[in-house]
């Protein structure tokens, strides 16, 4: 059936607990022990999950809800990156990190979450890893003579672990790389250092790029039209985008550019409390039908939905899922 | 008995050792009850308001959660106004009150019940002043500016608006260079009193793009905010010349957004001057580690009152009512405009807040502002003296969470107005409410606005306003926070 090919995912993240950031904080400051902290986080991630599965979403995250930020949580698994564990007492804010001399090579540890994820739902399931180049403009370089070679460095060393995630069963991968709209002059070795990331990388891959969601809010605005063409260059599988915030303009990039791999659609927007209608969702899913055919679209958030309080995260999920069969009927006729 | 020792005295101009004296004299003539000295808290005070909402003397009595009664009670003196001559009798009445069953005073008009001070009429009062402003001015002879302490307002200081408009400009320039400047670049003045600094802030702007060839004025959509037409109407006029790209909206201050919704994301520069220091506040006491609420309500002393019966023919029982109508449909409330404003400023000039303290049984119970956590709050506290009474400044943090969601990722926010920098400050002096004309002045807690600046993605930094010696103006700015 043509329909199905509307699947639905999130793009990662799910609603933070207020009890969550205050143990996280709690645990920064030594008050509450680290396997205090690990059961709180499978706690909150086995709801998450849940929540998601109640929803109806199609393809489940554990709601990247053991994470601090999205850059700590890679740059203290990193080997050779130095932490400075005093430089941050809200576990939301970044840590100083720095990497002095040659990474070595070592397992991240990924593959421990994925597993507790899969054994915690029968879903199909995705896993996001911050990308190369998002991850060297938080962590200095005082190595490497470009940003270029820090990121395929780091492209190196996680393209192993990701290898170990496909062994353990991961089919669904997900890169981020907001901060391509921050800066986008280093596109070109962007994509480079992607590439390197997903070399034999035997998963569906996917390429989110979004305009920031720091804080719950943009941190750059501008139109998608700096990744092309060079984003045509990614061995990729998907790229995932957000619409829903900014309009479908750039929707016609798609028309304009043959791109070899699929849209996953963002239907949501994360940075309002407002939750769509199905019928909005509908509309907006109908709008990029206009230009790709089913089989090239999948429906997702903007974004993470981290920074939106749980009930309104749910409902807005809840809205996606039944826009999405809205619009499934329509096509099945 | 503990006394407090709220404000830096200067040499010479302190009332304290009166204060101390006559209470010595008391204790030595055995005129003060033993079981109340021992509970008895005594601060003494400087308002620096010379109109305030405080008597001399004041007695402030605490209650539990749910209204009992309990030991501790205040005894609060403004050194600055207290008669060394009446000093011993007026304190020893004081006492003897504060362990009275009966907690009425007598001769009192007391306009409302007892509620938060965020709650307390003296906001209605404050609304209707910039509702009907050109009503007040007029019976008045003057402007509300000359109300300020300085006679001028620094909102209007050629070189602090030259650096301001030199800083956006700057701004702009980087954009442009990146490829990331809008089309239309939106600026935004909220509380724009008189048009003066936007005029200035317009003019200078102008010179400067024109000066540097930059082609950024006639992209500009300069936003004047305001929730007083009267007020908007005459900044308008004052900024005629640049009418090509100036607007007028009508909006509240505690929230912009509900107006400008549109502009999400849009907008490069919030300003805003003496606008938070103007907005509803309550205020939190800890007293050996127990927090309170302070609730107030509203009264006319004696004399005041008795001073409006035969002016006006309104009797102390009829008071309240009489005021409430003033509150709701403005001076015109006798059919007379001019005696209704003459009323109206009498009933401002007397109006006093009885205060009393209501514990909180934690940190939950506080009535928080949006966007402010307990645990913030809770951290907030652990760097802040033990005993301590503050405000919290919830309009303030308000206006702030409801601003800065308009800010352009690259946009940052303004705001010129009296700021505690430290939670240290609020045992160095008083720091309101005070009345400012027919408006209520408060000073702001800065570090709250840290703490809900962070959790909004932003840093908030304070600047001293270094471009008039002596003046009390902080500059608070954002920066993002990455």
């Amino acid at each position: 059936m043509a329909g199905q090919h509307l699947t639905t995912a999130v793009v990662g993240s799910y609603s933070m607990p207020g009890w969550l950031e205050r143990a996280k904080n709690d645990y920064l400051r030594r008050r509450i022990t680290a396997h205090d902290l690990d059961e709180m986080h499978d706690t909150a991630v086995k709801a998450a999950i849940k929540d998601q599965e109640v929803a109806g979403i199609d393809i489940v995250s554990d709601g990247e809800l053991r994470r601090d930020n999205m850059i700590d949580y890679f740059a203290m698994r990193l080997p050779g990156v130095e932490i400075d564990r005093t430089s941050k007492t809200s576990y939301y804010d970044f840590y100083e990190s720095v990497v002095r001399g040659r990474m070595p090579m070592a397992p991240l540890g990924l593959v421990e979450h994925y597993r507790f994820l899969r054994r915690f739902t029968d879903h199909r399931t995705k896993v996001s890893v911050t990308g190369p180049h998002s991850l060297v403009k938080r962590i200095r370089n005082e190595h490497y003579p470009s940003e270029e070679a820090f990121a395929m460095e780091i492209a190196r060393i996680m393209n192993l672990e990701l290898r170990e995630l496909v062994r353990a069963g991961a089919e669904q991968i997900q890169i981020d790389e907001p901060y391509y709209s921050g800066f986008p002059e280093d596109l070109p070795w962007g994509v480079r250092a992607v590439n390197a990331l997903v070399e034999n990388v035997d998963a569906r891959l996917s390429l989110h790029v979004c305009y920031g969601n720091r804080y719950g809010k943009p941190s750059w605005e501008g139109s998608y039209r700096y990744l092309f063409p060079a984003i045509l260059e990614a061995r990729i599988d998907q790229v995932t985008l957000e619409f829903a915030r900014r309009g479908s303009e750039d929707l016609r990039l798609f028309k304009e550019f043959d791109a070899p791999f699929t849209l996953g659609l963002g239907v949501i927007d994360v940075k309002t409390h407002d939750v769509e209608t199905p019928a909005v969702v509908a509309e907006r899913i109908r709008e990029a039908l206009a230009i790709l055919p089913t089989e090239r679209l999948s429906v997702n958030p903007d974004c993470g939905l981290l920074h939106l309080p749980r009930e309104i995260a749910f409902a807005k999920l809840c809205a996606m899922v039944e826009g999405t069969q809205l619009v499934r009927r329509e096509i099945s006729g | 008995m503990i006394i407090h020792v709220n404000f830096l005295p200067k040499p010479g101009d302190t009332g304290a050792s009166e204060v101390i004296a006559s209470l010595a004299g008391l204790l030595d003539q055995g005129r003060l009850d033993g079981e109340v000295l021992s509970r008895l808290r005594l601060h003494l005070d400087w308002l620096q308001y010379k109109a305030n909402f405080r008597e001399p003397i004041t007695v402030r009595h605490a209650t539990g959660a749910r209204g009992e009664p309990t030991a501790l009670a205040e005894l609060a003196i403004d050194v600055r106004r207290a008669r060394p001559e009446r000093l011993g009798d007026e304190l020893a009445h004081a006492i003897a009150s504060v362990g009275a069953v009966e907690h009425e005073v007598a001769g009192r008009a007391v306009l409302e019940d007892w509620a938060p001070l965020s709650r307390s009429a003296i906001w209605q009062f404050n609304r209707l002043f910039w509702q009907r402003l050109v009503d007040w001015e007029r019976q008045t002879g003057r402007g509300f500016e000359a109300a300020l302490p300085s006679g001028r307002s620094d909102a209007n200081h050629p070189a602090a608006v030259a650096d301001a408009v030199a800083d956006f400009w700057t701004l702009l320039v980087e954009l442009d260079k990146r490829g990331q400047l809008p089309q239309e670049i939106f600026a935004l003045e909220i509380g724009v009193g008189p048009g003066t600094r936007a005029g200035l802030w317009l003019d200078r702007f102008k010179a400067l793009d024109e000066a540097r060839a930059t082609g950024f004025y006639p992209r500009l959509r300069f936003l004047l905010a305001d929730y007083s037409m009267p007020t908007l109407d005459r900044a308008h006029r004052a900024v005629e010349a640049h009418r090509d790209v100036v607007s007028t909206i009508a909006t509240d201050a505690l929230n912009p957004m509900r107006a400008l919704s549109f502009l999400r994301y849009k907008i490069l520069y919030v300003h805003l001057t003496n606008v938070y220091d103007n907005l509803p506040v309550d205020e939190l006491v800890r007293r050996d580690g127990q927090l309170y609420l302070v609730e107030t309500r509203a009264y006319l002393p004696e004399p005041a009152s008795t001073a409006i019966a035969q002016a006006f023919g309104v009797g102390p029982s009829e008071q309240p009512a009489t005021v409430g109508r003033l509150l709701e449909a403005g001076p015109d409330l006798f059919g007379d405009r001019e005696r209704g404003v003459a009323f109206w400023r009498a009933v401002w000039d007397g109006v006093c807040l009885e205060e009393r303290l209501r514990r909180l049984e934690g940190i939950a119970d506080v009535p928080l502002p949006p966007g402010l956590d307990g645990t913030d709050l809770e951290e907030l506290l652990t760097t802040a003296p033990a005993d301590i009474r503050f405000h919290l400044s919830g309009g303030a943090v308000e206006s702030f969470m409801n601003t800065v969601p308009l800010l352009h990722p690259r946009g940052y926010l303004q705001v010129q107005d009296i700021f505690v920098a430290t939670m240290d400050e609020y045992r160095q002096g008083f720091r309101g409410p005070g009345k400012l004309d027919g408006s209520v002045v408060n000073w702001v807690n800065g570090p709250l606005l840290r703490v809900v600046g962070a959790r909004a993605g932003y840093d908030v930094h304070f600047a001293p306003f270094r471009y008039r010696p002596g003046s009390r103006t902080t500059i608070l700015y954002t920066t993002l926070r990455e």
